[in-house]
């Protein structure tokens, strides 16, 4: 329950936004044109008959109005997010759309946030009592937490004249992870720029010494087999090794670089550490406003990262 | 795709009747209505020959500059130009590559075709091609609206629903925009357009011809409408209305000539006494003529107005030296008053006219004069003679609308060798009949009756007709050799009953929506005003109970549809979770709890049953109700498995 301060300001700003939006077509346009002009030519000739056709046309804008309103209303949104956004690249953005009574049609659905509009998705029919998901493929150009707080949601039922829009305040976090870039070659020199590697790797498969031979189970990773003593025994065998810990790389950051530096940082740490990762190897990471993960290895781990890593330089949310 | 066959034909109707609203009206060439079908014939057959629109458009641009270098030069009027360039439009439209954009230029062309037709016509069939445009239009756009939205679109008769509600509001809110809108021109009178489909048809020339046309006589088309004051309160009227007079007859025609008088504002034909009739006539369109009509014997001629186009002035009248009065310019329609007097008490004439009332022609057949002896013989006053003659006439010879062909002497044809006619050839053989006696008279042409519609009297083109006017005692008599049965229009039961209907409805139409003024949007607010209490009302009629009672019974039928609808929706979720629990009871399935959400039913044929658990569960508790006969198609699902399904049950 929020201060009424707060909801004073809340019902404030509500005062001042219209509660819909209307917007005509290029069909509404003539129309209201014809509209126009049968009006004039009515009232010019005193023609009973041009005032009936000029009373439909002022009807069916009437209509459009109630019928387009009733399209819109009891409309509940949700959003279907995806798990991890890459930025620069394509990604479905979702909304479950949802009414308890009465039918909806010809909705069209976007965010409310200057860089996701022209993700635009559309459902011709919305059942009553029934959940619809609209998905619409969306492109961020920069990582970070992207706030959306509110969903339009059009329509131009009944006649295509005009666009009623109304908008839901749903607030939602969008993490958008460091675009994906090749990882480098070479592990960069502590000194060399906004990130750095503390512990290189030492072997390729970052396991410990041969412990043993056995047989290989069903199911188990095939890669992990000894190919030539299998060829010789005539069975596959996988290779044991000893517990030995995997490698452990510290990853740093450091924030304070500029808003461009620190985004390919961020991305040239990211795909550092995916690929360490990928080889089994036990990654954290560091930033230099205080802010760390400890190394692990895992998917998880690879997760953790990239959130920590798509929120650098945004402080105040992680 | 077969809703989108749906929604181009709904769509393509809907332009056939926009293109029908301004093609009632008549005006519209005809090579516009060929075009219009045959693009309408092939966008209905589903093929779009003009899909690269760029070529047809051009033919377009040409055909239109061409029309309008028409108008410039005076040979095409201005609306009907604009009208046909909406149809043309309209039918390029309808055969171009279909899709939400095309959909709403050619329904926004009907548009402008529909207000065409509003400034062309004023006929009721407008309001019927105005009322099917509006409905199809409305569904057809309400369907490319949502296919345009993409996905998987409902079914049609979800979307039909609130569209339909669309229309039903769309109509009611026209009726109240037109009703309010002030009318700020003060142009009370609207333009009463042409004669609407088909040329006009009175019937009325200089001169008349024996072996004339007679289809007349079928022709149901209304041709004015009277007003009487005194009103003889007749279904039928039994009522001469005179047009015309014709007193020289040269064997073949009648003809009536001499000098007509200055044009006045009113034509005084004789003195006005006791017994008058006052007339309010209106010449429709289908008129087609500017001699005015009147009952009996119209004396004095007033207050004509001639609606031309969007306006009505008033207008000077001239009378011809037959008596004839006609209006002096021209014009669409006409209006005007007539005072008449009843023929018997009117007297005539002078001695010129006597002279040519009993000229005979210079070839007449000598077997006429004895014929006319023959059929007096035994009569001795001249009334006698002539009623004798008339009767004669009625009982002796047949009539038919059937021509004689190319015959020298029609009269004699008709007397002697077919002994066949219609009321020109009867009116004219008693005519010179009567001549031959020595009995000055003269053929009068207009028409004969009239229905009683809406508290006035239409006369159609079938009631024109012709008899005669004799000179007795120096009184005008009045005498119609046509057998009754045959004189009035031909149409007779269903016909005649539809006919009626809808004159009625005409007259309900061109008073209430085309003749709607603003002195009428005064009255309308003087009686909302007056049912406030603020005004004695006198105009005010209270509404019979009758009114009340109907409004009543009304508003019961619709609470009563209303609750039986609610009690079934309920009903039926109840049935269905009562039939799914003893079903399930049956086969062992259910605890004596009967709880349905701890129904043994995993097994994966058993799906309708789940269905049907989870439908009840939605609608008993969630709001999402069952839609008409779901309940019942749950349950035989259900039943059906239930009946099928395995009998071990699982642990």
């Amino acid at each position: 329950m929020s201060s009424w301060p707060a909801r004073l300001r809340r019902a404030w700003r509500r005062f001042w936004v219209p509660p819909r939006r209307l917007r005509t077509t290029a069909v509404g346009r003539t129309f209201l044109v014809l509209t126009v002009g049968i009006g004039l030519a009515a009232l010019n000739t005193g023609n009973n008959l041009l005032y009936l056709v000029l009373g439909l046309q002022l009807a069916t804008i009437v209509v459009s109005g109630l019928l387009s309103e009733q399209a819109l209303r009891r409309l509940r949104v949700r959003r279907v997010l995806p798990e991890s956004p890459h930025a620069r690249l394509p990604f479905q953005l979702g909304w479950a759309l949802s009414r308890p009574v009465g039918h909806g049609f010809a909705l069209s659905v976007h965010e409310m946030h200057p860089g996701l509009e022209s993700a635009v998705g559309r459902l011709a029919w919305l059942p009553p009592g029934e959940e619809r998901v609209v998905r619409a493929q969306a492109t961020v150009g920069r990582r970070g937490p992207v706030q959306l707080t509110s969903v339009r949601i059009s329509t131009a039922f009944p006649f295509g004249l005009f666009i009623k829009s109304r908008d839901l305040e749903v607030s939602d976090e969008l993490l958008v992870l460091p675009a994906r870039v090749p990882a480098p070659a070479e592990p960069p020199a502590p000194a060399s720029g906004a990130g750095s590697e503390q512990r290189s790797l030492r072997g390729p498969d970052g396991g410990g010494d041969l412990a043993e031979l056995r047989e290989l189970r069903e199911g188990e990773d095939a890669r992990r087999i000894h190919w030539l003593k299998s060829a010789q025994l005539g069975t596959l065998l996988r290779i044991e090794r000893d517990a030995q810990p995997h490698p452990r790389i510290l990853l740093h950051l450091d924030e304070l670089a500029s808003a461009e530096a620190l985004d390919r940082s961020c991305e040239t740490l990211a795909a550092r550490a995916e690929a360490l990762l990928g080889r089994g190897a036990e990654v954290g990471l560091t930033l230099s406003g205080g802010f760390s993960v400890r190394p692990a290895a895992g998917a998880l781990q690879a997760r953790a990262i990239l959130r920590a890593l798509a929120r650098a330089g945004h402080g105040a949310s992680r | 795709m077969k809703q989108e066959r749906l929604r181009l034909v709904l769509r393509d109707l809907a332009a056939s009747a926009a293109f029908g609203a301004m093609a009632v009206s008549g005006q519209v060439p005809a090579w516009t209505v060929l075009i219009f079908a045959l693009a309408l014939g092939v966008a209905l057959a589903g093929k779009r020959p003009l899909a690269d629109g760029r070529a047809s458009a051009g033919v377009l641009l040409v055909v239109v500059a061409f029309l309008y270098a028409l108008v410039a030069m005076e040979q095409l009027d201005m609306v009907v130009a604009a009208c046909v360039t909406a149809a043309l439009l309209t039918a390029q439209r309808m055969l171009a590559l279909p899709g939400p954009r095309t959909d709403g230029q050619v329904n926004l062309a009907s548009l402008l075709m529909v207000a065409g037709g509003a400034a062309l016509s004023a006929d009721l069939l407008f309001a019927f091609c105005l009322l099917v445009y509006t409905v199809l239009a409305v569904l057809s756009q309400g369907l490319a609206v949502v296919a345009d939205a993409g996905g998987r679109p409902p079914p049609v008769r979800v979307v039909f629903r609130p569209l339909v509600a669309g229309v039903i509001l769309c109509l009611v809110g026209a009726l109240s925009f037109f009703v309010i809108f002030p009318r700020l021109s003060w142009n009370v009178a609207a333009r009463r357009g042409a004669a609407s489909l088909g040329p006009a048809s009175a019937g009325f020339s200089d001169t008349l011809r024996l072996g004339g046309v007679g289809v007349l006589k079928s022709n149901p088309r209304v041709v004015f409408r009277a007003e009487l004051n005194p009103d003889p309160m007749r279904d039928r009227l039994d009522g001469y209305w005179v047009g015309r007079r014709f007193d020289t007859f040269d064997g073949v025609q009648w003809s009536a000539r001499g000098p007509s008088t200055p044009a006045r504002r009113e034509v005084h034909l004789g003195p006005l006494g006791a017994g008058a009739v006052d007339q309010h006539i209106e010449l429709l369109p289908a008129y087609g003529s500017r001699t005015l009509v009147g009952l009996d014997a119209p004396m004095v001629f007033s207050a004509a107005q001639t609606h031309q186009g969007n306006y009505s002035s008033r207008t000077d009248l001239v009378r011809h030296a037959d008596g004839r009065v006609q209006v002096d310019g021209p014009g669409n329609a006409f209006s005007y008053r007539v005072s008449s007097m009843p023929e018997r008490q009117v007297r005539e004439v002078g001695p010129e006219d006597e002279t040519r009332q009993l000229a005979l022609p210079a070839k007449l057949d000598p077997r006429i004069p004895a014929l006319g002896q023959r059929l007096a013989a035994g009569a001795t006053t001249p009334r006698a003679i002539a009623r004798q003659l008339e009767r004669a006439l009625q009982s002796s010879y047949e009539y038919t609308l059937e021509l004689p062909g190319a015959v020298k002497d029609p009269l004699a044809d008709f007397l002697f060798q077919r002994r066949a006619g219609h009321c020109e050839e009867f009116a004219t053989a008693l005519a010179i009949l009567l001549r031959t006696q020595g009995i000055p008279s003269r053929v009068v042409v207009g028409f004969y009756g009239g229905e009683r519609a809406a508290g006035e009297y239409l006369v159609r083109a079938g009631d024109a007709h012709a008899w005669v006017e004799a000179m007795v005692d120096g009184q005008v008599l009045r005498l119609d050799a046509t057998p009754p049965q045959n004189r009035a229009a031909a149409a007779q039961g269903l016909t005649a009953w539809l006919l009626a209907r809808w004159e009625a409805l005409q007259i309900g139409w061109l008073e209430r929506v085309v003749d709607f003024s603003l002195s009428d949007q005064a009255r309308l607010a003087d009686r909302f005003r007056s049912t406030g209490g603020t005004s004695t009302g006198s105009a005010w009629r209270r509404p019979d109970p009758g009114v009340w009672a109907a409004l009543g019974a009304l508003a019961a039928v619709l609470v009563a549809i209303a609750a039986v609808r609610f009690f079934l929706r309920t009903n039926e979720v109840q049935h269905l979770g009562q039939a799914l629990a003893r079903m399930l009871l049956a086969s062992g399935r259910l605890g004596p709890d009967g709880w349905l959400d701890r129904a043994r039913v995993s097994e994966p044929d058993l799906e309708p049953v789940r269905r049907g658990i989870a439908r009840y569960r939605e609608a008993r508790f969630g709001r999402r109700h069952l839609e008409p006969g779901e309940g019942r198609r749950l349950l035989r699902d259900a039943r059906t498995v239930l009946r099928a399904g395995p009998r071990s049950l699982p642990s």
